[in-house]
């Protein structure tokens, strides 16, 4: 006799052989926690990064950490605390040594166009004395004479009996004898390599007694709108001034002047921007209303391109 | 095989639902903990950053820094084209409101003196720079 097995019968719906042993999956789940942190940091990183607020100084770019670099010196040249102007060296997380790396900075900075203005010579020489105190030495201290001597002895052949001043802005200028003026000296080439940004679109003289003797210089966009805080420089044989468009009260946004003195041979440029213009010299002359006064000029810079 | 086989398929359809909502569960956790990650515990560091991005306490560092570089030197276009690289738009106004600023949190003195000389070489004046004119900074010049 044989018996035959009993009929497979089949588990009533809802029992458990019809549910999954666990309620998740845990392969799953460390799947798609993974895929999701990858997909988050993505969107953290490259979709929607936080917007750039509150930069440090170690963040800046090179050029940036420089002028970071020379505001510290100025501050420390005016308050002296070395603590201070080190913490916030520190704060620029220089590879090396903070001091070093002014010098570092100092020597970069000599070797470029910011030496070539007083101001930037003066940042430069700051800088030397602060590292040269703290026993550390750089290039600059090659690149730059050591001593910054003052060149007011007149040549031989100028008839001029001191050097002229440096007019400033608001100085009123001083009628002269013609006796006095001397003769039309030689301006010097620059140093500073233009570099054709702007050119002089217009320079012309006038003669109004109630503007004598001043260079009236505009400094304009292409469609001939106003570019304040432009830097114009106005050179003589012994000096120079550079003055800044815009800050005059009362005076459009592109307009600064600057006042001759009657004989001196001037040219005026935008440093590092343009060619300086043709060599431009205050003289004696009667205005439209029978007024004498010294002659003035009105120079436009404008973009080259 | 075919009584077992509507079991298997209804098994296989739960484990594949199983799979799914853990993986979109999983997903989700990890989304956030990713932008979490990503936002606030290792959030992007730029770099190479211009000046006019820096914090505002920096900002007022520098300024007020290059304001006493202007105090050594009486170099107000220096002054300037130093500050010119935050990008200020009125620059007299900014350095007037920033020394006005520092009056009315009585900032450092020296500070203030600072700015103060450089809103006036600027040709901005009040007449609250008045009495800190007359004011030595403790231990300063």
């Amino acid at each position: 006799m044989t018996t035959t097995p009993p009929a497979r019968e089949r588990p009533p719906r809802g029992s458990r052989y019809y549910r999954p042993r666990r309620a998740i999956s845990w392969v799953a789940l460390l799947l798609g926690v993974a895929l999701g942190i990858g997909g988050g940091l993505y969107i953290a990183w490259q979709v929607a990064p936080l917007e750039e607020v509150d930069t440090e100084p170690w963040q800046l770019n090179e050029q940036n950490r420089h002028d970071f670099v020379v505001a510290i010196m100025l501050g420390y040249a005016q308050d002296g605390n070395l603590g201070t102007a080190v913490t916030r060296l520190l704060e620029l997380r220089p590879s090396g040594d903070p001091i070093q790396y002014v010098a570092d900075v100092a020597c970069s900075l000599a070797r470029s166009g910011y030496v070539d203005s007083a101001s930037g010579e003066r940042a430069i020489r700051v800088m030397m004395t602060f590292y040269t105190n703290q026993g550390r030495s750089g290039c600059a201290d090659t690149l730059l004479p050591p001593v910054q001597l003052p060149s007011p002895t007149p040549s031989a052949g100028d008839a001029t009996p001191t050097p002229p001043r440096a007019p400033t802005k608001t100085m009123t200028p001083t009628l002269e004898p013609l006796a006095q003026s001397p003769t039309p000296d030689i301006r010097v080439a620059p140093t500073v390599v233009p570099q054709g940004a702007f050119e002089v679109v217009r320079l012309e003289q006038f003669c109004d007694a109630d503007a004598g003797g001043l260079i009236e210089v505009y400094v304009q966009n292409s469609n001939g709108n106003p570019m304040p805080g432009q830097r114009v420089r106005v050179a003589w044989r012994n000096g120079r001034s550079d003055f800044v468009t815009g800050l005059k009260p009362g005076q459009p946004g592109d307009y600064a002047d600057f006042a001759m003195e009657t004989g001196i041979s001037y040219t005026v440029e935008m440093p590092g921007l343009s060619d300086p213009s043709r060599v431009i010299t205050s003289e004696r002359c009667v205005d439209f209303r029978g007024r004498s006064t010294q002659t003035s000029y009105r120079v436009v810079f404008r973009p080259a391109f | 095989m075919d009584d077992a086989s509507p079991v298997t398929h209804h098994l296989i359809r739960v484990s594949m639902v199983r799979f799914l909502v853990s993986l979109i569960i999983g997903a989700v956790i990890g989304l956030l903990v990713g932008l979490y990650l990503g936002w606030v515990q290792f959030p992007v560091e730029f770099v190479n950053s211009p000046i006019s991005k820096l914090a505002p306490e920096y900002r007022d560092d520098y300024t007020v820094m290059i304001a006493k570089g202007f105090q050594a030197d009486g170099d107000a276009v220096g002054a300037v084209d130093r500050l010119r690289v935050l990008n200020i738009s009125n620059m007299p106004e900014y350095i007037f409101q920033q020394a006005e600023r520092y009056i009315s949190i009585s900032g450092d003195i020296a500070d203030i003196q600072a700015l103060i000389a450089l809103s006036e070489g600027l040709g901005r004046t009040s007449p609250l720079f008045d009495q800190y004119r007359q004011i030595t900074p403790p231990g300063g010049a």
